[in-house]
């Protein structure tokens, strides 16, 4: 099938398998790696992405669903330019140190800027709630807690 | 002496390229005229391969080869290890694990690779199998290796032939047969830690490509990129100075042993023979990191401990029978470390430790964060708690009279210094801890309870490791070091450039640890493990910087004309007398005013080779590893009546850690520590079906801990007794607090409830029936 969609803010046309993922028409066609994949069945959340301003699982999206969707992965925020800013919730996981092997990372700032996007007032029980389904095996998830709050910090500060 | 950057928690070195995304893991690389390779497994836990039927799968478009044990042109006879060698890259007549590969396909894209892998059909005779390492040396059980015993094999490791055993470890100490001579009162039990899964979040990955010059060029997600070289070399028959062995700049998704030595490297470099000038790529998915990877754990256990009417422990007996898979890898040290630090950091006057590396039909068994500790302690923690209610004493003071102290010998009849740490305090801290908040007492709804156990781990290395850097100081007084370490989320690029930073006086960002190895270019490393890149690498790295300092000093000497000893260094410059010289023009040598040139670059090498390390004695068991890490776990638990749900309110962990070097990656690696021990107290453990294939494949069937499993408090300790060797003081930390976690979990419940359980997992289910029982 074709596919036209846009991801990252650009028009993207592709001939795709219907049941293609996002997932593998991220990494495998656009090789937008920063997407990760640690399943390939919804169960660790390393490679949640935005559609349609919703965290999604970019392994359960088929391209058949995909059609004039907008997508946004974790290169759609990330500075243009070497020393550019970062996104205020990148720049959270750094100060908390909520990164260790990195494998992670990007599929829990998605969630939160996904989770934000929505509901920029998330309370802590909200955070917890759309962090649930991302698995961490290095932080113990403690400081990627305190990174999420310090991100909402961040952002309602701008 | 007043440090400026040790010991701050400075922002990790890898954290841009990890929060946008670019970090480049091992799938991430790109690479031309990229071929697929995907694999057939087994399926089934022991049989005989009678015929592999490949024609209809090599018929299908894109698929370029098909190799199986026997056309892909190996020697039956040539195996390889590290410690046993007793593994093929593939099946030749026989699988001895579900997961075991039996057939390869190259093709043109993975989704051809693995339609062509459907098609392949295989003829097998089945055998019986066994899965459980008790069973596995019964009388009777199924032979897994005809030829164990006549392996090539490590001296330390001596396997039984016609038996399943691959290792037996005895160590004797004192009245070692006798030991409960002199006690009043004794305590047993049997004991399980089930196989475990790593889960690091990245799956493994290897692709492999062989130039036109016969070069092997490898990259993979592995701990131990020259451990791949050795084995690879041994194996295929190539000179060392052929074989690059890369590790992606990103480092590892994670690792904890379980992409430590070796695994997929060998079939991915010999299936890329096959097809030379393309690049050959391998990426596990998560299922085939459960079932055809390593596993950890995997212990029954019986142990029993005897003590006078006063608490003073007599003698400690114990036999370990390790479920090591169906080859021994590096299980064989893990066997070892379980056999000797299983008396945890208690002083036994007598000991008689036996552990057994078992061959079953299960995934090999590998390192795992932790090595052989977790399981042996998590015993005599058990058994201590038993001995202390047998006594009627409180199980605190019991643990006080008996920790090792300075003058008292461990298990190994090694002595004990003060420089060795501080297990007394980090327990009192512990205690102190948990005690800010009380403990409320159980109610119509729930069981509260309070668990302690102590820890002591060693490194676990081979006696010659070493780890070697190349260190240079740029033009613009930059400095950029290659380190043979891998950086696998534990921090190790950012707290190595601290100590860089630190020894030269530069400010941090002067300084770069190049975050990419290559066996060909990068200096000699044994292997990422065993907490050990602090402080050997860290060594290095300081004795380094001081032979740049000491070349600074020398191109100063021509300006100066002057005995270097009369000249000081001070980071920016060289001082002589009132006199300074700037270090920017010192870097290429000295340079008189006519153009000639004195001197020479700032380049240096730094080693550092673990001393006094040996090889267990024969007869004794006796040996030297390296130095000790003590600490101290505990936690308050809550237990729901109705459902037997286990929740962890506060834990506490201390450890001394010589000296903190970044407080902020430290306790990182203590928060994770923690939660994989937590998981493996309460959920985790890898399951079989009844025709021995695993069940445990995904990570909804395995379930490892998410945020809501976190504890609502979370407290780390560090207590600073200086290793006299270390860098700064410090010691190993990154796996010791994975150690102790299942025991002060389980004595908790044991508080809140009474049960004493010592078999793990204790899911809510388990618990519930449990409580139920009791009722």
């Amino acid at each position: 099938m074709e596919l036209k969609f846009k991801v990252n803010g650009q028009e993207i046309f592709l001939q795709v398998n219907p049941n293609d993922s996002l997932l593998y028409i991220l990494r495998d066609r656009l090789h937008l790696t920063g997407t990760k994949n640690g399943c390939s069945a919804g169960h660790c959340g390393a490679c949640v992405v935005i559609m349609n301003e919703e965290a999604v699982k970019s392994c359960l999206q088929k391209a058949k669903r995909l059609n004039n969707a907008e997508i946004i992965t974790i290169e759609g925020l990330t500075p243009k330019e070497p020393s550019g800013e970062l996104h205020p919730i990148q720049q959270a996981f750094i100060d908390a140190t909520a990164i260790q092997c990195g494998f992670c990372t990007p599929g829990y700032i998605m969630e939160l800027y996904g989770l934000f996007l929505r509901n920029p007032e998330a309370s802590l029980d909200e955070i917890k709630v759309a962090l649930e389904g991302h698995l961490c095996r290095c932080t113990g998830f403690k400081p990627i807690l305190e990174a999420a709050v310090l991100a909402q910090q961040y952002l309602n500060k701008k | 002496m007043s440090l400026n950057i040790v010991g701050k928690s400075v922002p990790r070195a890898d954290a841009r390229e990890k929060v946008t995304g670019t970090a480049l893991y091992i799938d991430d690389l790109r690479f031309p005229r990229t071929l697929y390779l995907k694999v057939l497994r087994a399926g089934i836990p022991h049989a005989k391969i009678k015929n592999i039927e490949t024609k209809e799968a090599e018929s299908i478009p894109g698929v370029l080869k098909i190799l199986t044990g026997k056309t892909i042109g190996i020697d039956p006879e040539h195996f390889y290890g590290t410690c046993i060698f007793d593994q093929l890259p593939i099946a030749f007549n026989k699988v001895r694990h579900s997961g075991e590969i039996v057939a390869a396909v190259i093709a043109e894209s993975e989704k051809t690779a693995l339609a062509a892998v459907e098609k392949i059909e295989v003829d097998y005779e089945e055998l019986p199998f066994v899965l459980d390492p008790v069973d596995s040396i019964a009388e009777g059980a199924p032979l897994i290796h005809e030829k164990n015993g006549e392996y090539k094999h490590l001296p330390t490791f001596t396997p039984v032939p016609n038996s399943n055993i691959f290792f037996g470890y005895n160590l004797k100490k004192g009245n070692y047969d006798r030991v409960f001579d002199g006690a009043d009162i004794y305590v047993e039990g049997e004991f399980e830690y089930p196989l475990v899964n790593h889960v690091a979040m990245e799956p493994h990955g290897a692709i492999a490509h062989w130039d036109l010059a016969g070069n092997l060029h490898l990259w993979s997600s592995t701990q131990a990129p020259f451990v791949v070289r050795e084995v690879l070399a041994g194996y295929l028959n190539l000179t060392m100075n052929k074989i690059n062995i890369h590790v992606p700049s990103g480092g590892l998704g994670g690792g904890f042993g379980g992409k430590s030595d070796y695994n997929i490297e060998p079939l991915v470099a010999l299936c890329a023979r096959f097809v030379p000038n393309y690049y050959l790529k391998f990426q596990l998915t998560r299922e085939e990191v459960f079932i055809g990877t390593v596993l950890g754990r995997g212990l029954k256990g019986y142990m029993k401990i005897g003590a006078k009417k006063n608490g003073a422990f007599v003698g400690i007996e114990c036999s370990q029978y390790y479920a090591d898979g169906a080859y021994a890898d590096t299980s064989c040290n893990v066997v070892l470390a379980g056999g000797h630090n299983c008396t945890g950091p208690y002083f036994f006057p007598n000991c008689n430790l036996k552990s057994f590396g078992v061959y079953t039909n299960t995934v090999p068994v590998g390192a795992m964060r932790g090595y052989g500790h977790p399981e042996g302690q998590f015993m005599v923690e058990r058994l201590i708690e038993n001995l202390a209610l047998k006594l009627g004493i409180d199980s605190r003071k019991l643990r006080m009279k008996n920790f090792l102290k300075p003058g008292d010998t461990n298990s190994l009849n090694q002595p004990i210094f003060e420089h060795n740490g501080n297990v007394r305090e980090c327990f009192q801290r512990v205690v102190d801890s948990l005690n800010e908040t009380p403990l409320p007492g159980s109610n119509a709804t729930h069981y509260y309870g309070r668990g302690f156990a102590a820890l002591v781990k060693s490194p676990v290395q081979t006696a010659n490791a070493s780890s070697n850097v190349f260190l240079k100081v740029n033009e613009d007084l930059t400095v950029s070091i290659s380190i043979g370490g891998v950086e696998m989320g534990q921090g190790a690029l950012t707290v190595l450039a601290q100590l860089a930073a630190e020894k030269l006086q530069f400010s941090l960002d002067k300084i770069r640890i190049n975050p990419e190895i290559n066996t060909q270019i990068t200096p000699w490393e044994w292997q990422t493990v065993a907490s050990m890149t602090t402080m050997r690498v860290g060594n290095a790295i300081l004795i380094a910087c001081e032979r740049a300092i000491e070349q600074f000093k020398v191109n100063a000497s021509f300006h100066f004309q002057c005995d270097i000893s009369q000249l000081n260094y001070n980071g920016k410059a060289i001082n002589y007398k009132d006199k300074e010289f700037p270090l920017e023009k010192l870097v290429l040598g000295y340079q008189y005013p006519d153009g000639h040139t004195e001197g020479n670059p700032i380049q240096a090498v730094g080693s550092s080779v673990v001393r006094n390390v040996t090889l267990p004695d024969s007869r004794t068991g006796q040996y030297h590893p390296y130095e000790w890490t003590f600490g101290a776990q505990g936690c308050d638990v809550s237990i729901e009546k109705s459902t037997g749900i286990i929740k962890v309110l506060h834990f506490v962990t201390a450890l001394d850690v010589g000296k903190v070097i970044n407080p902020a990656t430290a306790k990182g690696q203590i928060y994770g520590g923690v939660m994989m021990g937590l998981g493996h107290t309460l959920m985790e453990k890898i399951e079989y079906d009844t025709k021995g294939r695993m069940k445990t494949v995904n990570l909804r069937r395995y379930r490892i801990p998410k945020l809501s499993d976190m504890p609502e408090k979370f407290s780390c300790i560090f207590v600073e007794t200086p290793q006299p060797d270390g860098p700064y003081g410090a010691r190993p930390i990154a796996e010791h607090s994975a150690v102790a976690p299942p025991a002060a979990i389980l004595n908790a419940i044991q508080n809140a409830t009474g049960i004493s359980f010592t078999k793990i997992p204790i899911t809510s289910s388990v618990m519930v029936e449990a409580l139920s029982r009791r009722k």
